[in-house]
């Protein structure tokens, strides 16, 4: 290892007197262990909440509604108050002037402004 | 940079009595770690791993929070990019929470066989019991930590700032963390958790938008835009628009105002070393220089020919004396005699010397033609094809066999002679037509070059129509949206489709002709592939252009004849090679330093559905188990902000506004931001660890294993001293 990462102490130690179980005792080298852990998904599906009574807090009820508000349509590219909707790319836009840009973007980059607002085509 | 970790190794672990509690700030952001009763914490750093591999040694290493990016340099990290223990708030990756937690406790010096202080860590709101049991397992079990507690970081800071009077027993807490961000009300002290809303949006998203949208906006500088400079320019330049639409309004229109509001970052930008025009000294070197390398392709061709023109001469020689022996030699001894020389008779030997001769004239370069004029000269036909002319029944049959090869020759030779005067015919026509026009450019130079030019652009417009109906049926690009079947082919190949669709449709009832005369069979021509490309020459119009062409070229110096490619791709190419300028490195931040703070606000920026920070606080008083208006108004004259995304300059007289607009008319509404709210979360829970309280709220492995489960669920941290 180089001198200055040493010095700098980059690299965590394998082994820490602090610890009871070293890592490289839980997790062996050179064998496959897998998905050892849950997704939250998983997680809050073992948590079995419908056995419990439905006014008491958890982490799924306290998520907030949906909003109420009427939600503000802004323009993709810009940012400005969009009143317009390019039926073909799906992108919103301000004026003729992005109009004109959005005709002329490539797929992909109409596809990534489209995922920033979680509207792209997503092919399974 | 306004944030910096802290990660020196602390050296004092050992002077502090083993009940002194350690206190964990555990953020998805960072992770901050110190002694109970202290004002700072100790070691701060991201709260992120990576596990890239030793470029040197190969083997795989794990590197804890954030460094020098230079130090990285020794390391490939191209298949593991920074990994983070949470999803959402939510600790689900306990392997890296352990890397994380061995940093923090090595960094703060602890050395001994275990960790023997109890551990105060924070904890989402409502954390799912399975990551609670998890984390006390951890803790336990590898670390051999006596005692753990579980409080949740806005609580700790609420309380901390109560404490200080910035806020009142009763309000919220408005807490905008990194992935989510909650609203807590507090009644008498303690958070109630019925009354909690969460949003899953924080500064990750804030952060995340304002990338994407910066390299969508200069595709050209995508590498620079990495995590931490946006982070970095977040945190300089966004800010929270008092209303959106007012201030996109304002850039709409492009005041002085919003100009001002516009920051750029220049990038470095070295301009292209500029391209002189070569000298005259310059000119002529490199005009020397294709004349050496000409002069020795010439040199080789020479040499070659005379080589073969010597070769040729020596086999020449070689038969011609063959040919005298050959004379001396009687005539039954010549088979024998020609055995070793490979030909057979003299004849053979006569015809290849013809034809070393013939190839020899060539080779040295001496006109074809003699031939054919020796052919004219002697051409009175009669001596040369005696036979043509003598009717067939008076010959023998050798002799009228001989006679078909005069007829054969003689039609040949005629033909060629035909070509050549029609080709002296064209060469006249053309001098004549090129003097005509000589003389009309004489007669009135510059109309002549108007009308010349005007041929010349009518001219190539239809040659280019003509090749455009060739090649691609019609004139839409076919970008146009039809994508009709008819529309791609070129117009032969739909002649060709024609022809092939009525050939299948049966002729009707009557008696089927086909195939009577013999004009029918053309149609299988017609139908075959080979069609496609008519290369029957050049067009007449071709020709006349590049006639044209060529003239204008001679008598106009400014005169460029259009290329294929130029013509057929406008503007796209042009704008590709542009050379970049400065302005191309100019980073303009207008309407995105508030449109991704904006996202707080209105979380469907980010296709995100839920209540923004604004409308929370009010589903968060409505959520609240009974209705108490005086409550209410305690509540919203107390609200605390809190957490690293609040931090947003005009947040406050924002929120503020979107509060008010859900209260009743006239309802107290008072917005404070916590003293510090990204370390008072850790202030708060380090003066709480150090109260003597403290102890009643841990527990222990011993009751981590004897109460079970649903014990862990139902524990709950009481923050009131």
């Amino acid at each position: 290892m180089e001198s200055e990462v040493v010095e700098a102490e980059l690299v965590l130690p394998t082994h820490l007197s602090f610890k009871k179980v070293q890592m490289y005792e839980k997790y062996p080298k050179g064998q496959s262990r897998g998905r050892h852990w849950k997704h939250l998904k998983q997680i809050l599906q073992a948590e079995n909440l419908q056995n419990y009574p439905p006014d008491e807090p958890n982490y799924v009820n306290i998520e907030s509604p949906p909003s109420m508000h009427p939600s503000v349509k802004i323009c993709d590219i810009t940012g400005l108050e969009a009143p317009y909707h390019d039926p073909r790319t799906n992108l919103r836009y301000a004026n003729t002037e992005v109009f004109k840009q959005i005709r002329a973007l490539p797929n992909e980059y109409v596809q990534r402004y489209l995922a920033l607002r979680n509207a792209a085509v997503v092919l399974k | 940079m306004p944030f910096i970790s802290q990660i020196q190794r602390q050296s004092d672990y050992a002077y502090f009595p083993s009940d002194t509690p350690i206190v964990i700030d555990n953020g998805a952001s960072y992770f901050r770690i110190g002694w109970a009763g202290e004002n700072e914490p100790r070691v701060i750093f991201r709260n992120i791993v990576q596990r890239p591999r030793h470029k040197g040694t190969g083997e795989t290493v794990t590197i804890v929070g954030d460094h020098d990016p230079a130090l990285l340099r020794y390391f490939d990290c191209t298949r593991s990019g920074p990994r983070s223990a949470f999803d959402n708030n939510v600790v689900y990756q306990f392997e890296i929470m352990e890397y994380i937690l061995d940093f923090g406790f090595d960094r703060l010096g602890a050395n001994g066989s275990q960790i023997d202080h109890p551990v105060l860590i924070t904890e989402c709101v409502c954390n799912p019991v399975h990551s609670r049991s998890k984390m006390s397992e951890l803790l336990f079990e590898t670390y051999g930590v006596p005692s753990v507690a579980f409080g949740v970081d806005a609580a700790f800071s609420y309380k901390y700032n109560q404490r200080h009077g910035i806020c009142n027993e009763d309000g919220l807490a408005i807490c905008p963390g990194f992935n989510t961000t909650h609203v807590i009300p507090f009644v008498a002290g303690e958070p109630v958790y019925k009354g909690c809303t969460r949003t899953n949006i924080g500064g990750y998203h804030v952060t995340d938008y304002l990338k994407q949208l910066l390299s969508l906006k200069y595709p050209h500088h995508m590498a620079r835009f990495t995590w931490e400079k946006v982070e970095d320019l977040k945190m300089e330049h966004c800010y929270i628009a008092p209303t959106y639409a007012s201030e996109t309004r304002l850039f709409q229109k492009g005041t002085e105002e919003a100009e001002d509001k516009t920051r750029v970052w220049q990038l470095p930008w070295v301009p292209p070393p500029v391209e002189e025009a070569p000298s005259e000294e310059e000119i002529a070197r490199k005009a020397a220089l294709r004349e050496r390398q000409g002069q020795r392709l010439r040199d080789m061709a020479e040499a070659k020919r005379s080589s073969r023109i010597n070769e040729l001469e020596n086999e020449l020689r070689g038969l011609e004396f063959l040919l005298l022996q050959l004379e001396q030699v009687q005539a039954h001894e010549i088979p024998n005699f020609l055995r070793e020389t490979g030909y057979h008779s003299r004849q053979e030997i006569e015809a290849s010397a013809h034809k070393v001769t013939l190839s020899l004239r060539k080779a040295k370069g001496e006109p074809k033609a003699d031939q054919s004029e020796a052919e004219d000269k002697t051409d009175s036909s009669s001596e040369k094809y005696p036979l043509i002319s003598i009717p067939d029944e008076m010959l023998t049959p050798e002799q009228i066999k001989e006679k078909r090869k005069q007829i054969f020759l003689k039609t040949t030779s005629d033909g060629r002679q035909r070509a050549k005067q029609k080709r002296l015919e064209e060469e006249s026509e053309r001098e004549r037509r090129n003097q005509l026009d000589e003389e009309r450019r004489l007669e009135n130079p510059e109309l002549y070059l108007e009308q010349t030019r005007a041929r010349y652009k009518e001219l190539s417009e239809r040659v280019e129509q003509r090749k455009r109906l060739k090649t691609n049926g019609n004139q839409t690009n076919g970008n146009s949206g039809g994508v009709g079947r008819g529309e791609r082919l070129s117009a032969a190949q739909r002649e060709r489709m024609r022809l092939l669709t009525t050939a299948a449709f049966d002729r009707g009832k009557g008696e089927d002709t086909f195939g009577a005369r013999d004009e029918d069979w053309q149609l299988y021509k017609l139908m075959s592939k080979d069609n496609d490309d008519d290369d029957d020459g050049p067009e007449p119009d071709e020709v006349e252009l590049a006639r044209i062409s060529s003239r204008l070229q001679e008598i106009d110096r400014t005169f460029v004849p259009k290329s294929e490619a130029e013509t057929s791709q406008p503007g796209s190419e042009v704008l590709k090679s542009r050379p970049l300028t400065q302005e191309d490195f100019k980073i303009v931040l207008g309407i995105e330093r508030f449109r991704c703070p904006e996202v707080l606000f209105n979380p469907n920026l980010v296709g995100i559905g839920q209540a923004g920070v604004d409308e929370m606080a009010g589903v968060s008083i409505r959520r609240l188990p009974e209705k108490d208006e005086e409550l209410e108004k305690r509540l919203t004259s107390s609200i605390l902000m809190t957490g690293g995304s609040c931090l947003y300059p005009g947040m406050c007289e924002r929120l503020e506004a979107g509060i008010r607009m859900i209260r009743p008319c006239g309802a107290p509404i008072k917005i404070v931001r916590a003293l510090d709210p990204i370390l008072d979360a850790w202030r708060g829970a380090s003066a709480y660890a150090a109260s003597a309280q403290f102890p009643q709220q841990t527990f222990t492995r011993m009751d981590y294993f004897e109460k079970g489960e649903d014990w862990i669920r139902g524990y709950k941290f009481r923050y009131t001293l």
